[in-house]
């Protein structure tokens, strides 16, 4: 008897441990804590945005383990590049993450030659591999089979100084073929080359930081002081990418500047829309010792929305076409889904992509339900279709109460619809001062139209009341006085 | 009663220069009047914080804190009276304590006359009209200065730039006494916890 209860105790025990192992840990299965920046800029915990859910390395992939890899791109048609820098190779994965091909080379005049440290590459429409061959100072492009097409080598101008050297870090171009390169020491911008390779000139130079410290400081300094002081030179910017309208957008990685992402115009102007509550540059809030966000890396992912790649906490911030940040994903750590050293952010359909130099590996990540809302949302908005991204605002704020563009978003489609009262609830909620000041002017606007015979007619019969109680306090006052004086 | 409490108040901030000077020789201040007037004016802070228009109105709730908003006031007011007084005795003032107190609270009265009405018709501005809120604000701030100095003049018989002087000198005196009362405080609190610790190693001897 005692031996079957003993039998079913651990058959028991047993069944329990399968049912607990089923049933999926409670809280957040996200290696990182995600959070948001309020209105008074705290950061505040948020719903994960993007979870990881695989990770990419040469091993899995049969080629061997990925050596330093510098730079990650998605053609059009959806192919994986990922540039092994150390390997001096490219490995093409298709959208399932399985291997394509390899390209360690290309031949050239009928002569083989090999990449020697390429710093980035992209993939145009047309499946052109453009490779910026830092060590070989050259631009190399080839065509969807790994055949040679054209060299960019160093450019020949006169705007450029005789010890001018090419080292091309990244690179980027649109749709006409135009490219657009990030060279190392090239101060002056982004190098831009036309479709046959010829040096255009330069766009979106960064500008002089002026520190007043220094600037004082440097007057009462002597001359030998001031030749072995830092020079005010213009940063470099970190990398590029393109927009559907054709817009570069770059980023830098100058740490004390307030707008290291920009968006360039064709004529070289930042146009980037700044109007959230804080500026777009990663982390608003750090401590001193680890310093402000150092982009690395942009990533335009369509209907105004782009990311940037943070490398000093390792985090995605991602912002919408008005620069309100909409999540932060991603961190520092050596679990699946946190970040060694990350240099490069790509998309791949939903998945996002980020190259981890330190791991030598490649993370996938997913989008949540929280994260899908909020983008399909923020793309609706940007199409103009408020009216359809209300239900998707009011999903987010189910998972996040506190998610201040969703009440923003709802406010606008209200605003649009004329109701104007429920409008400045939502934008009040939103903290977004602007669109209430437009909401309240057309709520007290309308307020006026419909009350303002009601209000004129009190005040009008107000005012005929106290004349006529003026004049009986006098009437009256008057006959007392003739009654004391004996006249009545 | 309607005579010293309403009328003459609001005499004062249109009068400063005759008012002040009945205040001081035909005695018509009233200590309950200075007293209401500082009482008044910490509620309209408080109800301007908590209050104003969406618009105009930049503070966080959660930081909104009564206790924290009488002492931002009231401290300084009685700070200011208390250095009013040691820097003007010593500069031949011919002021009393109780007169620099009255013509100090009197002069708060244009803040409470001004921020009331402005809490509620901020409530009904949009944007492009909250710059006159801000200007209100401004004026009564700047006629509260005004009053201080025409009141501190009067009340000491003093001239133009030696109420400035004076002024200037009160401000500095009210930062000695934060420090000296910061040092003090400090020099007590040391002081108790030297006494604790010997208590607290007696204790353990036995």
């Amino acid at each position: 008897m005692a031996r079957t209860v003993k039998r079913w105790l651990v058959l028991l025990a047993a069944v329990s441990l399968l049912l607990v192992n089923a049933v999926p840990a409670a809280g957040s299965p996200a290696p990182y804590e995600s959070y948001n920046y309020n209105y008074w800029k705290e950061a505040v915990p948020s719903p994960d945005a993007y979870l990881p859910s695989r990770i990419v390395t040469g091993g899995d992939l049969g080629v061997g383990s990925f050596k330093e890899p510098g730079d990650v791109n998605v053609s059009p048609g959806g192919w994986i590049y990922i540039l092994d820098s150390g390997n001096n190779r490219i490995v093409v994965l298709d959208k399932a993450y399985q291997l394509v091909r390899v390209l360690d080379g290309f031949i050239k005049d009928g002569s083989k030659e090999s990449f020697h440290l390429p710093g980035g590459l992209f993939v145009d429409e047309k499946e052109r591999i453009y490779v910026a061959d830092t060590g070989s100072s050259r631009v190399v492009v080839l065509d969807s089979t790994g055949k040679w097409i054209q060299t960019i080598s160093k450019p020949e101008s006169d705007i450029l100084p005789a010890a001018f050297q090419f080292q091309p870090l990244k690179l980027t171009v649109d749709g006409v073929g135009r490219v657009y390169v990030v060279a190392q020491g090239a101060y002056e911008g982004i190098m831009q080359f036309d479709e046959q390779g010829e040096f255009i000139g330069y766009v979106g130079t960064n500008k002089v930081e002026r520190d007043y410290r220094e600037y004082i400081w440097r007057m009462f300094s002597t001359k030998a002081q001031r030749a072995q002081m830092v020079l005010f030179v213009p940063t470099e910017f970190s990398n590029a990418d393109m927009d559907s309208k054709g817009f570069v957008y770059a980023a830098n990685m100058d740490p004390g500047s307030n707008e290291p992402v920009k968006r360039l115009n064709p004529s070289g102007e930042d146009v980037l829309k700044r109007f959230g509550y804080y500026d777009v540059k990663g982390d608003i809030r750090y401590r001193s010792n680890t310093g402000p966000s150092k982009l690395v890396d942009v990533k335009v992912l369509g209907n105004g929305m782009y990311s940037v790649l943070d490398a000093t906490q390792n985090r995605v911030f991602t912002y919408d076409d008005e620069g309100h940040l909409l999540y932060i994903y991603g961190g520092k750590g050596n679990q699946v889904g946190t970040l060694k050293t990350p240099v490069a952010i790509e998309r791949s359909g939903g998945h996002r992509l980020i190259l981890d130099r330190g791991k030598n590996n490649l993370v996938v990540y997913e989008p949540t339900r929280f994260g899908t809302l909020v983008n399909e949302a923020s793309a609706l908005h940007y199409q103009g279709e408020d009216t359809e991204a209300v239900s998707r605002w009011k999903e987010v704020l189910m998972l996040n109460a506190n998610y201040d563009i969703a009440y923003i978003g709802i406010g606008k489609s209200l605003l649009m619809k004329k109701k104007n009262k429920e409008a400045l609830e939502y934008f009040e909620l939103g903290m977004d001062r602007k669109n209430y000041s437009v909401a309240f002017k057309r709520y007290r606007r309308e307020m006026m139209k419909e009350h303002l015979g009601t209000f004129l007619t009190a005040a009008i019969a107000l005012i005929v009341i106290l004349i006529v109680t003026r004049m009986a306090v006098k009437w009256r006052r008057r006959r007392q006085i003739d009654r004391e004086a004996g006249l009545h | 009663m309607k005579q010293d409490y309403i009328k003459f108040p609001l005499h004062l901030i249109f009068h400063p220069i005759d008012a002040f000077w009945d205040l001081k020789s035909d005695h018509r201040g009233r200590m309950v009047v200075a007293y209401t007037a500082l009482a008044l004016t910490i509620t309209m802070m408080i109800l301007q914080k908590e209050y104003a228009g969406f618009l105009v109105n930049d503070i966080d709730p959660r930081t909104i804190n009564s206790f924290v908003e009488i002492a931002t006031a009231a401290l300084p007011f009685f700070l200011w009276c208390i250095a009013n007084w040691a820097v003007t005795t010593l500069m031949e003032g011919e002021g009393r304590f109780r007169e620099i107190f009255l013509a100090t609270g009197y002069s708060l009265i244009p803040i409470i006359l001004i921020y009331a009405p402005m809490i509620v018709v901020s409530r009904f501005m949009v944007q492009e009209e909250t710059s006159f809120y801000y200007l209100f604000n401004s004026i009564a701030f700047l006629w509260f200065l005004l009053l201080l100095f025409i009141g501190m003049m009067t009340v000491h018989q003093y001239t133009v730039f030696k109420t400035l002087l004076t002024m200037l000198l009160t401000v500095i005196v009210m930062g000695i006494i934060i420090f000296l009362g910061a040092l003090v405080f400090s020099m007590l609190q040391q002081l108790y916890e030297f006494g604790y610790n010997i208590y607290r190693e007696l204790i353990f001897r036995t």
